[in-house]
């Protein structure tokens, strides 16, 4: 069965509120890595939040068709059940960072689970190793620069080691090394056989994805190998897609 | 005469030890687009926060306009410099998007008839007019950062310092702000922006500052290329 299966999606965060979202549909194989682009306002982040049952469960509004994330359908689990299955790093790293220090923010998770102590010690080691910021284990994730904030973020998201990983924006704010070093991150995890979807608006950044989903108003433009729509100037340049 | 100012200047936040800048000589005038690059954690959002008054060095001097900064209120430097937080929600508290963009024209006293053709023009170059009645934050990530830069463009500040501009925009939008930066430039304007985006760099700044571990290790000067090139 395929990791991730979007059936007919449409959504409005109120009932008489323009349609964000307009009959998405798209499957994301087990151990595949999805880009998703398009101009900003398009529904990226808001698809995000459906992938992982913050819609519709923490927000109101209308939302059609359905979103299966490891079998499960987010209508029918709870946020903390598909939190399992899928782990989502917010564009804003600040709207999830809230621990005194990194490794704490690594930690949480885990503990919330009542993972057993040596268990957690051991993740979160794994996780502060896999990204390499072993410097800021006792750091304030308040005082960090944004570009370490995506990182701590991300790894609290790994500390889980969810089959499913979406990303919203993960390369912002990332110098040249922190690119790098996530990149890697994401072809480790890759070959490990998670399943990626990275919404990004730099497309050199998710240029190793698989395939690429682009939206535009909402609603499917064009899903295709990453090669194929990269290569295609014209279909990028109409779209406004290219800096 | 510069018309921001920094001499030997060192600041290191509360309870650390480490200095998150120091020894920073730096000038900028009211011309040109100047990019303070380095890699994450280098000082960079930090030295922008130093130069709008925002937080107060331990060491050194910052001046503007030849008067020591620590003399101006927050607001007297605001009207002088313009500043765009690395996070758009920081400075975003209006109503709706048009009241955000006329907030500060509205504070200094201008009258409503050019506070709604100011606010039009940003709306408009901006692509933002659809929204002009929408609450702030319920813009998607690139529309708010759309929208903080409008609102804080509107007010035609002398100078303008713009932590990570583009971070949230798409291709289309980031070429709008690069062409109004130039704009901006062209007309006798300073604009500083940190940022990690190298292509944008490349393309709109004249000047690069290279941060690392809180002190300044290059500068270089090059022309940024007009949009007309590409």
């Amino acid at each position: 069965m395929d990791a991730v299966i979007v059936q007919g999606l449409s959504y409005r965060y109120w009932t008489d509120g323009p349609v964000v979202l307009n009959n998405v549909s798209f499957r994301v194989a087990r151990g595949e890595m999805m880009a998703v682009t398009g101009l900003s306002g398009c529904g990226k982040s808001t698809l995000c939040l459906c992938l992982n049952g913050i819609i519709p469960h923490s927000r109101d509004g209308a939302m059609a068709g359905s979103v299966l994330v490891g079998g499960k359908n987010t209508r029918e689990h709870k946020v903390s059940s598909l939190a399992f299955e899928v782990g989502l790093v917010f564009q804003d790293p600040d709207t999830q960072l809230f621990a005194p220090t990194v490794e704490d923010e690594i930690a949480f998770a885990p503990e919330n689970m009542c993972m057993a102590p040596g268990r957690i010690r051991e993740r979160v080691d794994q996780v502060i190793a896999l990204l390499g910021i072993e410097e800021l284990r006792e750091a304030n994730p308040n005082q960090l620069s944004g570009g370490e904030k995506h990182l701590v973020a991300l790894g609290a998201v790994l500390a889980l080691d969810p089959p499913v990983l979406v990303l919203d924006e993960v390369f912002s704010g990332l110098d040249d090394a922190g690119r790098q070093r996530v990149a890697a991150v994401l072809e480790e995890l890759r070959s490990q056989g998670k399943t990626i979807i990275a919404v990004e608006h730099d497309l050199e950044s998710v240029a190793f994805a698989d395939r690429m989903l682009v939206l535009d108003e909402g609603a499917v433009s064009r899903l295709d190998r990453t090669e194929a729509l990269l290569a295609d100037r014209e279909f990028l340049l109409a779209g406004r897609l290219l800096f | 005469m510069a018309f921001l100012a920094l001499n030997e200047v060192a600041f290191a936040y509360r309870g650390q030890q480490k200095r998150a800048v120091a020894g920073i000589d730096l000038a900028f005038d009211l011309d040109g687009i100047t990019a303070i690059v380095g890699p994450n954690g280098s000082g960079k959002t930090t030295l922008t926060k130093l130069m709008t008054g925002i937080l107060q060095p331990d060491a050194g001097e910052i001046l503007l306009e030849n008067r020591t900064l620590r003399s101006y209120s927050l607001a007297e430097i605001g009207r002088r410099i313009g500043y765009v937080f690395q996070n758009p929600e920081q400075q975003l508290f209006c109503a709706t998007v048009a009241e955000e963009i006329g907030f500060g024209l509205r504070h200094q006293g201008w009258g409503p008839s050019a506070v709604r053709e100011r606010t039009g023009f940003y709306l408009d170059y901006f692509e933002l007019a659809p929204y002009s009645n929408i609450f702030p934050l319920h813009l998607s990530r690139g529309e708010k950062q759309r929208l903080a830069i409008a609102a804080v463009l509107a007010g035609e500040p002398g100078f303008l310092i713009m932590d990570e501009p583009t971070a949230g925009l798409d291709a289309y939008r980031k070429r709008l702000l690069a062409d109004y930066l130039h704009k901006v430039a062209g007309l006798g304007r300073g604009v500083v922006i940190v940022s990690h985006d190298t292509g944008f760099v490349q393309r709109v700044a004249d000047r690069i500052i290279n941060l690392e571990n809180g002190r300044i290790r290059g500068e270089r000067w090059q022309r940024g290329d007009s949009l007309d090139a590409v």
